[in-house]
């Protein structure tokens, strides 16, 4: 579905390019998920994704991007913004109207989508995110959380190939974040969207991501299921990315030959491994 | 009360006229105010005014609009009473006198502009603000960009309100006096944070343009809009009101 070829970019007011040589193929109906330390080039890995690269942001642009087959640089952004969803970091930014209901309708009043058929998408939208009883809200009244929800929402109702996330829980608790994560798996897993989303929560990714891509000065340095990737725990600590607690627990039990099955992603799999141990 | 412009729920009469309807009365029943200087028929506009506010239930509102412009229009009235001496004279003037005529005139000001504005301003908190720019593209052709961007700049007012509330509470814990000292003193701290809030709102602004465009902005047309706004019996019949305020305001000034 996302086909990254060579692809280097300089943004034009720097000096060195932010993302370098990056090759990257996600097949349809993948759930990917994108770390790495501040500044290591996601978010510009995502913007090559969804078009705002080259379309928006001025700079360098080397290799071939493609998306459901249309290359990011000769298509426009609205043709690219058919097939994918985009929910940036800024949730605030993003918001363009003032209600609830508003905000999910301004995307498919503009891509034009049969009025019969509207009503049923914003519904359906809106519980696909739990929030169909926010509906009537004024957006100013909502939680951060709630708000996340509706910029998702809001996506979700155009019915996208594809679907990019910037930091989708940048400013939630671990609760909230870890509810929009299972509501974007249901979704995608439903209907058979791909997802990528840029994540700082590790935990979170290894748990639901298909795929985890742990980016590093702009470069590609681990593209693999989760379990794969964390079993190099030290190696991404030295990237600034921090695996669990419990798989760096359990990788130093392995170091140390005191445990031979394989990588733990999370607290409940540790525990259980922790027991054979002991036992 | 709301934030600044922002949308107050309701189901009454106000809030289910058509957006056009409602300001087309507003701005109908403000001319009408500024067309006559007959008192009796101002206090009468302002009572219907605060009747208007009752209806959809935004007294405390109306009333916090009222004090304000109570404040404006007084410097105009004390304005007005110095430098417009007419009628009989009450209190002599180093530059002329202050008349029975410059008292009326003065009132005719303070109740002209409370009895304009109340409208107005409930026109704008009874209606969403996505109706008042989708109903301006289908019903008065207004091309949307511009009605986006009128709804984008009310929209984003409050957020760089609260940015702005940010950045000085950054300064308070870092030793700015923003509550010692006069209204000059504080205009005068305040100034250099407006260079932080243009970055922000700059670097918001264009955030906001990259979301609306990737989702379709550029496509969208006067057919776009989901939502009919039909004008309903009830408009009609408000309009026609509007209209016959205006025309008695325009008799009672000639006649």
């Amino acid at each position: 579905m996302i086909h990254i070829q060579d692809f280097t970019f300089r943004y034009r007011e720097s000096e060195r390019p932010v993302v370098e040589g990056v090759t990257l193929d996600i097949p349809a109906g993948v759930f990917a998920g994108i770390t790495g330390a501040a500044g290591s080039g996601k978010s510009t890995l995502t913007y090559a994704m969804n078009g705002i690269i080259p379309h928006c942001y001025p700079g360098d642009f080397y290799g071939t991007v493609t998306v459901d087959g249309v290359d990011t640089c000769t298509a426009t952004l609205t043709d690219l913004s058919r097939a994918v969803g985009s929910v940036c970091q800024d949730i605030d930014s993003q918001i363009v109207t003032s209600i609830v209901e508003d905000e999910v309708l301004y995307g498919l009043e503009n891509f034009g989508v049969p009025h019969d058929r509207i009503e049923a998408r914003v519904t359906e939208a809106l519980e696909a995110m739990g929030i169909a009883d926010l509906r009537e809200r004024a957006i100013a009244s909502l939680s951060g959380g709630q708000k996340q929800k509706v910029a998702i929402a809001s996506v979700l109702a155009l019915h996208p190939k594809v679907l990019v996330l910037d930091e989708p829980t940048a400013e939630l608790d671990p609760a909230s974040s870890r509810q929009v994560f299972e509501l974007l798996a249901a979704y995608a897993r439903d209907n058979g969207t791909t997802v990528v989303v840029v994540e700082q929560k590790i935990a979170l990714l290894s748990e639901f991501a298909d795929v985890l891509i742990i980016v590093d000065g702009g470069r590609i340095r681990f593209a693999a299921p989760p379990r794969e990737v964390l079993a190099h725990s030290e190696e991404l600590l030295e990237l600034g990315v921090n695996c669990p607690r419990s798989t760096t627990l359990m990788n130093r039990l392995a170091n140390a030959g005191l445990y031979t099955g394989p990588v733990c992603c999370d607290v409940r799999e540790a525990s259980e491994a922790l027991l054979e141990v002991v036992a | 009360m709301n934030g600044f412009l922002e949308y107050v729920p309701g189901d009454s009469l106000l809030h289910r006229l058509n957006p056009m309807a409602k300001i087309a009365f507003a701005v109908l029943f403000a001319i009408a105010c500024f067309c006559t200087s007959n008192l009796i028929f101002l206090a009468a506009m302002l009572v219907l005014g605060i009747a208007l506010a009752a209806s959809c239930k935004m007294m405390r509102p109306a009333l916090g609009l009222m004090k304000a412009v109570l404040a404006f229009s007084v410097i105009l009235a004390v304005l007005l009473l110095l430098t417009n001496p007419s009628g009989d004279v009450l209190v002599e003037l180093p530059w002329g006198y202050v008349g029975t005529g410059s008292v009326l005139a003065a009132l005719t000001t303070i109740l002209r502009l409370e009895a304009a504005a109340i409208p107005l301003f409930l026109a704008f908190y009874v209606t969403k603000l996505t109706d008042l720019s989708n109903a301006a593209v289908k019903v008065l052709h207004v091309p949307y960009k511009y009605a986006f961007t009128f709804a984008s700049t009310v929209h984003f007012i409050p957020v760089f309100m609260n940015d702005m509330a940010a950045i000085m509470e950054a300064q308070t814990a870092r030793g700015v006096e923003f509550d010692q000292g006069g209204i000059v003193k504080k205009v005068r701290l305040m100034v250099p944070l407006c260079v932080p809030l243009l970055v922000s709102s700059v670097r918001k602004t264009n955030s906001a343009a990259i979301a609306a465009e990737v989702r379709g902005f550029d496509l969208r047309t006067r057919e776009s809009g989901y939502k009919a706004y039909p004008l309903t019996v009830a408009d009609v019949a408000v309009l026609v009101l509007a209209v016959a305020l205006l025309a008695a305001a325009i008799l009672l000034q000639v006649l």
